[in-house]
């Protein structure tokens, strides 16, 4: 049997990485694998918790739920990066600035 | 003492005081006309004519028939009545014809002599106060009153004699005679207060009349014990010395005399004014005013001041050059033998020598006035630097000036007192009772009459001198400038009718019919019981017929020096002579003694305001400026730069925190992450 630390570990490294692309990358779609990585980091979590609530399953309850979000969120995601390419001609975010103030 | 207020006092207490208006209403009204105008001279002469028509009227009525007395409160401090009112006795009203008959001559004088001037009006404006105040001070009831007539007199001689303002001599003069008086003023008013102090009341009438309070009290162990209080007795001294102080001072009496001499640089009517009637008389008023108060050693006193002041101005009176200087001294003279009569108890041969000197001194002043006229005529005429009042200049002018000549002899002769003037009878009168009082004293007091006899004769001389040197002889300025023309005359009638109104008033028969006998002079007669003029001793005798006999000796050697030009028994620079003609040394001793030590005085506080008080301001003000500054200092480099390094950090945070909100999305969720992470490390350590 596989211990829950490799789970965490695992998990913690996938989340770490989603991080970094989220961060990182000139790629708003980048992003959005890096967002993915993170949420089934944090799913991956979800799920190994859950091996041990046999009697409710509540961590698989949340990974299904948090798996539906994620669908919902990257589609509004892939909507608003379609609306910034109409707009700006870039996804790249460093290029999209127009949210701070003027000055 | 009994007053009696009939209606009829009641209109000569009136008439008194419409007597004393007159030359203030004068004053007042040539006050407001306009400089130099020349109706001033008519106001003032036309106001005093009317004082003395008034004052002959109140003279008709009162004199020798008792007392006026009209008092009124004046105001009231505390339970102390200070009255304002006018007395009328013989001294009064006798005083008031005296001073009138001597100013209307003189204010006629006046319009012709002053007639040139540029100041006429300001001249007569003064010359009414002036004349206001005396006869002010002569009718007053009250000392409170009589004091502030005291300063009016001397606050109005001040402005006549600086009347040249523009002469730097004249002013100094004046400052002069005004300090001098200043002191005589302290003087009077420290006895006034004692007085009160004693008395509780400020009356003449009641102080100094018959069974006045002065009467009443007596010195007894140390104590001056009074009808109403008592003190101990320095004070009866010490007020004593104050009246005698003030009498020195108004007077000229040694040692506060220096003034009158300078005071002759105002005009020369204005010296007659003062010399004769007024101003210096006023000091023998005041003594003939308070004279119970004199106890027998206080009078002795007078007695030497007086005697010593006479002898000591007639010997200045010998050597001097300049005409008017001459008359002062004399005066200061015979102000000296009326002081000694009051001191030897001849009260009224003082007061009648008052009334004839007022009237010979102003004749002779009037006639220097006429003289010094002239030569200033000569002078201005020929462009000449001379002094016109420098005798040594004139000579032989009895041919030119023969009416001025007459009033001179005439004036002279009274001065000297040889036989049918006044001067005679109210000189020997002096004299007599000074040797008569000598008898009563120790042997010592000799001295007095017969220093007093000497300085007669020393009168005589002088006399003599000024008049041989002025009429007679030759025409001395021809020596210096031979080619100078010139034409003298007496003047108009506003010159010769003064001169010849006051000779008349020098002879005899204006004071007695009989012009060898003294006792028979009704001024005389006013002032003593009858019974005292028996002539008791041979005094009465020898001492007239010693004294004239001499005199003319006296005379005819001072013809001999001056007309014949016969050498003086003794050399002229010898040091009498110098003690003479500097006028005993008394100028450079004040200065030594009180204007030289008030300057070094003066100069050292000036020296100390300068160093010391200014130089503390000053340290004061560095230490104020170097205070400023270091607060200046303060605020600007620490409240300020307090201000400023919060405002630069409130600056550094803001622009540290604006740098975050670059807009891109990445970098808020690098912050994000860092504030989390920030948080969590946070939360771990502490």
């Amino acid at each position: 049997m596989i211990p829950l630390t490799h789970y965490l570990v695992l998990s913690a490294a996938l989340f770490c990485i989603g991080l970094y692309v989220v961060l990182a990358k000139r790629n708003a779609i980048q992003i959005l694998i890096g967002i993915e990585l993170m949420l089934n980091a944090a799913i991956l979590n979800l799920v190994a918790f859950g091996k041990h609530d046999k009697v409710n399953n509540g961590g698989q309850m949340f990974a299904l739920f948090a798996i539906v979000l994620a669908a919902a969120t990257t589609a509004v995601a892939l909507a608003i990066v379609l609306n910034v390419y109409r707009r700006y001609k870039t996804i790249d975010p460093d290029k999209v600035d127009k949210l701070k103030d003027k000055n | 003492m009994k007053e009696t207020l009939t209606s009829d006092n009641m209109n000569m207490a009136y008439h008194a005081l419409a007597a004393v208006m007159m030359p203030f209403i004068a004053f007042a009204v040539n006050f407001f006309l306009k400089r130099g105008s020349k109706v001033s001279g008519w106001i003032s002469t036309i106001a005093i004519a009317i004082s003395a028509v008034i004052s002959i009227i109140i003279f008709n009525h009162t004199f020798n028939t008792g007392t006026i007395h009209f008092s009124r409160t004046w105001f009231t401090i505390g339970a102390t009545n200070v009255p304002v009112g006018i007395l009328l006795n013989n001294l009064s009203v006798l005083m008031l014809v005296l001073v009138n008959l001597i100013a209307l001559p003189v204010h006629i004088y006046s319009m012709a002599y002053m007639s040139h001037d540029k100041n006429y009006s300001r001249y007569f404006t003064y010359l009414s106060f002036f004349c206001f105040s005396m006869l002010g001070l002569v009718v007053v009831d009250n000392l409170a009153l009589v004091y502030a007539f005291w300063e009016l007199v001397g606050f109005a001689s001040y402005l006549l004699i600086g009347f040249w303002y523009k002469k730097q001599s004249a002013v100094q003069a004046n400052k002069k005679a005004f300090i001098m008086n200043r002191i005589g003023d302290v003087g009077l008013l420290i006895a006034i207060l004692i007085l009160f102090v004693q008395y509780h009341t400020f009356d003449i009438g009641t102080l100094f009349g018959k069974d006045g309070l002065v009467f009443h009290s007596v010195i007894n162990a140390g104590s001056w014990i009074g009808p109403v209080t008592q003190l101990p007795q320095v004070w009866q001294y010490v007020a004593c010395g104050g009246i005698m102080l003030a009498v020195a001072a108004k007077s000229a009496q040694f040692p506060l005399h220096t003034w009158l001499p300078d005071a002759m640089e105002g005009p020369t009517s204005v010296s007659a004014l003062i010399h004769a009637a007024t101003m210096v008389a006023a000091g023998i008023f005041l003594l003939g005013r308070v004279y119970p108060l004199f106890n027998v050693h206080e009078l002795d006193a007078l007695a030497v001041m007086g005697c010593f002041t006479a002898f000591m101005a007639a010997s200045i009176a010998l050597t001097q050059n300049d005409l008017k200087r001459v008359l002062a001294f004399s005066t200061i003279s015979q102000l000296g033998f009326m002081v000694m009569a009051m001191g030897v108890g001849a009260y009224a041969s003082s007061l009648f020598h008052l009334v004839t000197h007022a009237f010979f001194k102003c004749l002779l002043f009037l006639v220097a006035g006429v003289v010094i006229h002239e030569m200033q005529h000569i002078k201005d005429e020929n462009g000449l630097d001379i002094d016109p009042q420098n005798m040594l200049y004139m000579g032989g002018l009895r041919k030119k000036l023969p009416l001025t000549f007459i009033a001179a002899v005439i004036g002279g002769l009274a001065l000297i007192g040889l036989p049918l003037t006044s001067g005679y009878l109210s000189k020997d009168g002096i004299l007599i009772q000074a040797f008569e009082w000598s008898d009563s004293k120790a042997g010592i007091f000799k001295i007095v009459p017969i220093l007093t006899l000497i300085t007669s004769w020393m009168t005589a001389f002088y006399v003599a001198r000024l008049i041989f040197k002025v009429f007679f002889g030759k025409f001395r300025l021809l020596d210096v400038h031979p080619n100078i023309k010139f034409h003298v005359s007496d003047g108009g009638w506003n010159y010769k009718l003064p001169l010849v109104f006051l000779s008349i008033c020098c002879l005899f028969p204006v004071f007695s019919l009989n012009p060898v006998l003294y006792e028979h002079a009704w001024v005389y007669k006013a002032f003593l019981p009858s019974n005292f003029l028996e002539r008791q001793n041979i005094y009465h005798t020898i001492i007239p017929a010693g004294l004239n006999i001499l005199s003319l000796v006296v005379i005819y050697w001072a013809y001999a020096v001056y007309i014949q030009e016969r050498k003086l028994p003794i050399r002229q620079n010898n040091w009498l002579f110098d003690l003479s003609y500097n006028q005993w040394y008394f100028n450079n001793l004040y200065n030594a003694i009180f204007v030289k030590p008030v300057l070094a005085l003066s100069n050292g506080l000036f020296v100390f305001d300068r160093k010391g008080i200014d130089g503390f301001i000053h340290a004061l003000q560095n230490i104020v400026i170097w205070l400023g500054k270091l607060a200046a200092n303060i605020d600007r480099y620490i409240i300020d730069g307090l201000l400023h390094l919060l405002a630069a950090i409130v600056k550094y945070i803001g622009n540290l925190v604006r740098s975050f909100q670059t807009g891109r999305v990445q970098y808020y969720l690098i912050s994000m992450l860092a504030v989390i992470v920030a948080w969590f490390i946070f939360k771990t350590l502490i």
